[in-house]
């Protein structure tokens, strides 16, 4: 993981999307770029095939509810979440960190599903603990909490112990 | 069931695989689709063992929250308790002892000989040959001594802390795991004869749920399956963490992508953890295990009972709302557990607990290619793709 | 008494209760439903250096209808739940029931949105395990217990009533 190669990422994604690009941190080795979400699909098509950046490989995608840390929040026009994804380069040994900005009142964002085959449970669980629409996602659906269920677990405003489903889950929910 | 028992290919039948069933390990289900004994469409269902670990991140404080990584892979708990102190290492940024890097590499290594005798254990109980599974087990539960010996618990270990170790390994530590490092390779050895050129384990297993590199990296596989598909990718080689790049060892590479693959690259992996073991033993440093940072790491009983600066020390950490506190930022911390990429992203806000924690699982990722693995194969082949892959039904879900 | 003196040395008398649990009680079927950590030992107390056919337990079948103790072993999620009460529905009388460790007597260190907090809330428990989790001999100990119950079962279905209202 070598940090020289941090600027050549950053220049080739500041040189193809020069309006998109929000922010650029450098911190602890790790290089992350936050962008806007109207290039994300083009912008991870262009880091998986060009030539010298190869990001081949899809660690993570996940989301954070950003509703309580406000000088993030205000940093980001106040997006409540913030889509995550990890890149890996297996050629060039190289990671990169993919932030978008995502406001409560449009939650949808394109799918990666048909770029990386990994994508698709990792965004259906993203779905599931965020409410996260992904657009053009093959297969849409809750995929750790029971189909019925109601609520994103994972947002900040939703009680660890839950709003009572323990009790109340229905015994007849699954066709088993 | 077929509604008319003479026909034979027609109407599909849907058959239902888990969540309560011997060959799922734990609690998943497929839902299976079938022509005859040839499997047209599985749907994998999961989510059963969902815990909200990820949640509980935000609630606990980083030390808290060891204990509940041990139960995540209960395979392998002293990766889990590794990758995940090193993540927040990263985030504190700083650096242990070496000691306490070798004595954490040495049991991160043994609990990956202890996840590949289970899964060869389970695994091979599927396929019929249930006499590798008292064989796994035996040799395990020599692990199992030691684990409990050194860390207290057997199974639960909670064993490393943020900026060191619960305490330093016992006397005598050394002599086990040589004895044990002098006995297993003769387990493997038996094993090796039972199985590898067993006419029934190789038609069972060979060119069955196979993979190419090209659809491994696609579907983000890493670990003993990714390597099995012939790509050469090890996080101990490629991003050495800890103290990994002192060691030799070799990875082994698969061909073919099939179960038997994965089954070879397993064992060989094992010799390779025993080879990482006896260096480090010989190497072994003196000195202490933890960081000689009281923000970070608790000071000895005597300083805690004996001074008033070891005994505010000692509370300021225990404390609710003292304790470490990393500074305001996110990083992302991959190490190789024994199934693959285990990945720890921690978003701190400043405080003594995580703003959030995620958890890159790789049996969730693993199980996602399981339908473009039986797909078109027979049903009796479900056991087998299932087995190679070694889903842990407590990291699937989290 | 009087009857043994005249029948020999190798005719024995006893109560149809007392033949029928001395059977069942050491012979008892699990249906090992394990879905975590806990199940791991579990598969530890069924393996070489435990063994649990020491106790007449061996028998593992993963078929509820030809089992009669079910070892729920491991967290049981809101998800779970309703498996785990069709499998204990499905099993024939008399079946008894350990609930393993912490998490499914009590939910564990899990108090969260997803986790049933214990499961005697939805199926009759028997014996509790405590430990997170608990020792291969505890679950030996567990299906000694178990042994205990089933020797004062009795066929009679208004005695059975009985001792489970006591």
């Amino acid at each position: 993981m070598s940090e020289q190669h941090h600027p050549l990422v950053v220049q080739k994604i500041q040189e193809k999307y020069p309006d998109a690009v929000l922010d650029v941190a450098d911190a602890r080795g790790e290089l992350t770029v936050t962008v806007n979400k109207d290039v994300i699909y083009d912008l991870m098509a262009f880091l998986k095939n060009d030539s010298e950046l190869t990001y081949n490989f899809l660690a993570d995608v996940t989301a954070v509810d950003y509703s309580l840390m406000e000088d993030t929040l205000m940093k980001y026009d106040y997006a409540r979440f913030m889509l995550v994804y990890h890149l890996l380069s297996t050629e060039k040994k190289q990671r990169l960190r993919v932030k978008v900005p995502v406001h409560e009142n449009e939650l949808s964002i394109p799918s990666m599903a048909s770029i990386w085959k990994v994508a698709n449970w990792l965004e259906r669980e993203t779905y599931d603990m965020f409410g996260i629409i992904f657009e053009n996602h093959p297969d849409l659906r809750r995929i750790l909490m029971p189909d019925d269920y109601e609520g994103y677990p994972l947002r900040k405003d939703y009680p660890l112990r839950g709003r009572g489903e323990r009790e109340t889950f229905n015994f007849e929910q699954q066709n088993l | 069931m077929h509604k008319d028992p003479d026909r034979v290919s027609g109407e599909p039948m849907t058959l239902n695989f888990g969540p309560q069933h011997p060959a799922t390990h734990g609690t998943l289900r497929i839902v299976v689709e079938l022509d005859g004994e040839t499997v047209l469409k599985a749907t994998p269902h999961l989510g059963y063992l969902h815990t909200g670990f990820e949640k509980l991140g935000e609630h606990h404080d980083y030390n808290q929250y060891i204990v509940v990584t041990d139960r995540m892979n209960y395979l392998s708990p002293l990766s889990n308790n590794f990758g995940y102190v090193l993540a927040v290492e990263k985030l504190l940024d700083i650096q242990v002892p070496k000691r306490c890097e070798y004595i954490r590499v040495i049991l991160a290594e043994l609990s990956r000989i202890a996840d590949h005798m289970v899964w060869l254990g389970m695994g091979a109980l599927d396929l019929g040959a249930f006499t590798i599974m008292l064989y796994g087990f035996a040799e395990r539960e020599k692990l199992y001594s030691i684990f409990e010996k050194t860390t207290g618990a057997r199974l639960t270990t909670s064993y490393t802390r943020v900026g060191g170790l619960m305490r330093d390994i016992y006397d005598g530590f050394e002599e086990d795991v040589r004895a044990f490092l002098n006995s297993f390779p003769k387990t493997l050895k038996e094993v090796h004869t039972l199985l590898t050129r067993n006419r029934i384990w190789m038609d069972r297993t060979k060119e069955v749920g196979v993979v190419s590199a090209e659809d491994a990296i696609d579907y983000g596989f890493t670990g003993p399956c990714l390597r099995a598909s012939g790509v050469d990718w090890d996080l101990r080689k490629a991003e050495p963490y800890s103290c990994y790049e002192d060691f030799e060892f070799d990875v082994p590479i698969g061909a073919n992508g099939d179960v038997y693959d994965r089954y070879l690259v397993r064992m060989e992996e094992m010799v390779q953890s025993g080879r990482i073991i006896r260096q480090a033993l010989d190497n072994l440093p003196d000195g202490p295990v933890n960081v000689e940072d009281y923000k970070i790491s608790l000071p000895t009983k005597e300083d805690a009972y004996g001074n008033i600066e070891g005994l505010i020390h000692h509370f300021k950490i225990i404390m609710d709302g003292h304790g470490v506190q990393p500074p305001k930022g996110e990083v992302y911390c991959a190490t190789e557990s024994p199934n693959g990429e285990l990945g720890f992203y921690i978003v701190s806000d400043g405080s003594g607990k995580a703003y959030r924690i995620r958890i890159r699982p790789p049996s969730f990722i693993h199980f996602q290619a399981l339908p473009h693995m039986i797909e078109g194969g027979m049903v009796s082949d479900i056991v087998a793709v299932l087995g190679s892959l070694n889903i842990i039904a407590g990291e699937l879900d989290r | 008494m009087g009857l043994e003196s005249q029948l020999g040395d190798n005719i024995f008398t006893t109560t149809i209760d007392k033949f029928v649990n001395w059977g069942r009680k050491n012979s008892l079927w699990p249906m090992p439903f394990g879905t975590a950590c806990c199940a791991i030992e579990m598969m530890a107390t069924l393996t070489s250096k435990f063994d649990l056919s020491r106790f007449g337990a061996e028998a593992i079948r993963f078929s509820p209808r030809q089992s009669d103790l079910l070892i729920v072993s491991g967290r049981i999620s809101i998800k779970m739940m309703p498996v785990l009460k069709k499998i204990y529905d499905q099993m024939p009388d008399p079946k008894w029931v350990i609930s393993m460790g912490a998490c499914a007597s009590t939910g564990g260190v899990f108090d969260t949105y997803t986790l049933v907090q214990g499961v005697d809330g939805f199926i009759p428990v028997d014996i509790y395990i405590p430990g997170c989790p608990p020792r291969p001999e505890d679950l030996i100990d567990a299906v000694m217990q178990v042994q205990r119950i089933v020797e004062q079962e009795s066929v009679s279905p208004k005695k059975r009533s009985r001792a489970i209202a006591s």
